[in-house]
């Protein structure tokens, strides 16, 4: 039942604009920082100062380069994003995993802390840990993981109950296959669909988060982000620096939310196992 | 088969998970700040510019610190004693319960709003699947989806309250106007105008979508067939058949989303300097007063288990099938 994945996403106009745009924000990650001529954190400059040959986008309230510091915000973003999905991923599928090949009682507590998780405001709990602990990028990141896994650990785990009763892998683990080698060889590489889409929502979930958690200021203030500079140059919109300031974060930060939420409709589309079935 | 009334299973489970969620948070509540180098009152005034002498830190903390056990914490929740607030020296359930109107009314406002509008705009263009007007507006709500709550109100309140000054840029009623009620009313409508369209934008593209998706998947189900070929009227297969069933997927990804939504109100109500629950805590988080951030925490929280709880008994209900799961 193997469909030709690649051809249909190269075939999905939604697919590829959202690459594209990835692609795009992943180069003014890798090079932009080596790109631009100041260091973000400099506050040798001249405060306000309109755009010029030396500065394109001009000169923040802190006599900052807001070229530079936006390119280091949008990388900030993204890999806040990217870890936070990626281990958010890896803890939600071998969660999963556990819980459908284990069932009993793994299932039983695993399941039972998912539907708790799934039910607590999960930022409430970031903004009460952010205020009163006032901890780096990596902390809040981790906490995000923590709070990010049930979805996924969901669907893994209802993915692995239907693998595990088809005669492949019955037949392998009859031969005498460990539950490693089975859950490796077998149930991990055929739930690949599950991981790109989970990946993608969370990326897209903790960028989310961290601009709106910048925003309320609840990250390290030296720290550049999209969210924190918005918020600045909300603060001076009256000094007109709406359009070198605001509005380049701004689309910065749309892009990014765009890019990661045209992918996981794409994804799903194509590669959901209920849509799929249809098609097969 | 007899209707389920009572306790199902089902229902206990759901009550079992919320109530575990909520002792949870009320757990985190009280260990938190417990865990915390130093009190609340070192890391107000540390992180501030004013310096106390020893007497003064003592007062403040005597005032503000009370060292107490868990069941003594548990009793003060229950009786709406949650501690005063640093910067504006108020109890805390009084600051919460006077921001919570206008939060109620304009996220309230909007979920309404949006939720309805979706789903309906949404079982209509799914019944016109392939159409000009469904592709379009498909595509349209496929990018707006991308635009967080933040993008969007900037550019709102920048357009039509700086640049055109057709709304007030703050607040949620014009301070000091000697108003009658009908001008009241207006005035009050006129500031929640554009808080308000924010939200209604940014909730509709998920509903909407949401509901087409789930809207197709139906109306490609066998029983749709039976309907028509009974020769029921379209309306009735439309809305008795297919948007019935096309309603559970919708109530179940809400839960899903709410924590989203919650983070986008603080930030629009934070832009738009809307008197809500998201300003209170804004402020309270820029003046680190910590006693209120918890407060606000705790309440949302609340809240959001008591919507979610909401929706499970109520997705039951729709969903006869629910009922007998487990």
């Amino acid at each position: 039942m193997h469909i030709d994945v690649k051809s249909m996403l190269l075939k999905d106009r939604l697919f590829l604009i959202g690459a594209s745009l990835v692609s795009l924000l992943c180069l003014i990650c890798l090079v932009g920082p080596h790109a631009v001529p100041f260091d973000p954190t400099d506050m040798s400059f001249q405060p306000f100062a309109r755009p010029s040959w030396g500065h394109p986008l001009g000169v923040n309230d802190a006599g900052q380069d807001i070229l530079s510091e936006l390119v280091h915000a949008v990388r900030n973003s993204l890999a806040f994003g990217a870890s936070v999905g990626l281990l958010g991923l890896i803890l939600g599928v071998v969660l999963g995993l556990a819980a459908g090949w284990f069932g009993g009682i793994t299932n039983r507590v695993i399941m039972s802390s998912a539907d708790v998780f799934m039910a607590t405001p999960a930022v409430m709990i970031l903004i009460l840990v952010a205020a009163l602990f006032m901890p780096s990028p990596t902390v809040l990141a981790l906490v995000l993981v923590g709070l990010s896994w049930p979805t996924t650990a969901k669907a893994v785990r209802a993915q692995s109950l239907a693998l595990r009763g088809e005669q492949h892998v019955r037949a392998s683990a009859h031969m005498g296959g460990s539950a490693f080698y089975v859950i490796s060889r077998h149930l991990i590489p055929e739930m690949f669909p599950l991981y790109v889409v989970g990946f993608v929502a969370k990326a897209r979930m903790a960028i989310f988060m961290e601009a709106s958690l910048a925003f309320l200021g609840l990250f390290d203030p030296g720290r550049k982000s999209l969210g924190g500079m918005i918020y600045y140059a909300l603060r001076y919109y009256y000094m007109d620096v709406w359009w070198n300031w605001l509005a380049p974060a701004v689309v910065c930060l749309c892009s990014a939310m765009m890019a990661a939420g045209f992918l996981a409709i794409s994804l799903e589309k194509i590669m959901d196992p209920r849509l799929r079935s249809k098609w097969a | 088969m007899g209707k389920h009334s009572g306790l199902t299973r089902a229902k206990v489970g759901h009550l079992f998970t919320f109530g575990l969620a909520a002792w949870v948070l009320i757990c985190l509540s009280y260990a938190l700040p417990r865990l915390m180098p130093g009190d609340f009152v070192t890391a107000m005034f540390a992180s501030s510019h004013v310096s106390l002498t020893q007497e003064q830190e003592s007062q403040a903390r005597d005032y503000f610190k009370r060292e107490e056990g868990f069941a003594t914490y548990l009793l003060r929740l229950l009786r709406l004693d949650w501690g005063r607030s640093y910067a504006l020296s108020q109890p805390v359930s009084s600051l919460i319960f006077q921001a919570l109107p206008w939060t109620m009314l304009l996220a309230g406002g909007a979920h309404l709003i949006a939720s309805l509008l979706g789903f309906v705009i949404g079982v209509e263009a799914a019944w016109r699947r392939n159409s000009r007007t469904e592709k379009t507006l498909v595509g349209a709500m496929t990018f707006m989806e991308g635009v967080p709550e933040m993008a969007l109100a900037v550019v709102i309140l920048g357009l039509f309250a700086f640049q055109l000054h057709w709304f007030p840029t703050a607040g949620a009623q014009t301070p000091y106007a000697q108003l009658s009620l009908g001008g009241r009313l207006a005035d009050m409508a006129h500031h929640l105008a554009l808080p308000m369209t924010t939200l209604i934008l940014s909730y509709f593209p998920g509903n909407f979508l949401l509901a087409r998706n789930s809207m197709v998947m139906v109306l490609g189900e066998e029983f749709i067939l039976t309907a028509r070929a009974k020769g029921l009227p379209e309306r009735r297969v439309r809305y008795h058949h297919a948007a019935r069933n096309a309603l559970l997927p919708v109530v179940t990804r809400f839960g899903l989303r709410l924590a989203f939504m919650v983070t986008g109100v603080v930030v629009v109500e934070t832009i738009f300097s809307y008197p809500g629950l998201g300003t209170l805590l804004f402020n309270a988080i820029r003046s680190r007063d910590l006693p209120l951030i918890q407060g606000v925490v705790l309440f949302s929280s609340a809240a959001v288990l008591a919507v979610n709880l909401a929706l499970e008994l109520l997705y039951a209900r729709i969903d006869p099938r629910a009922g007998h799961a487990y």
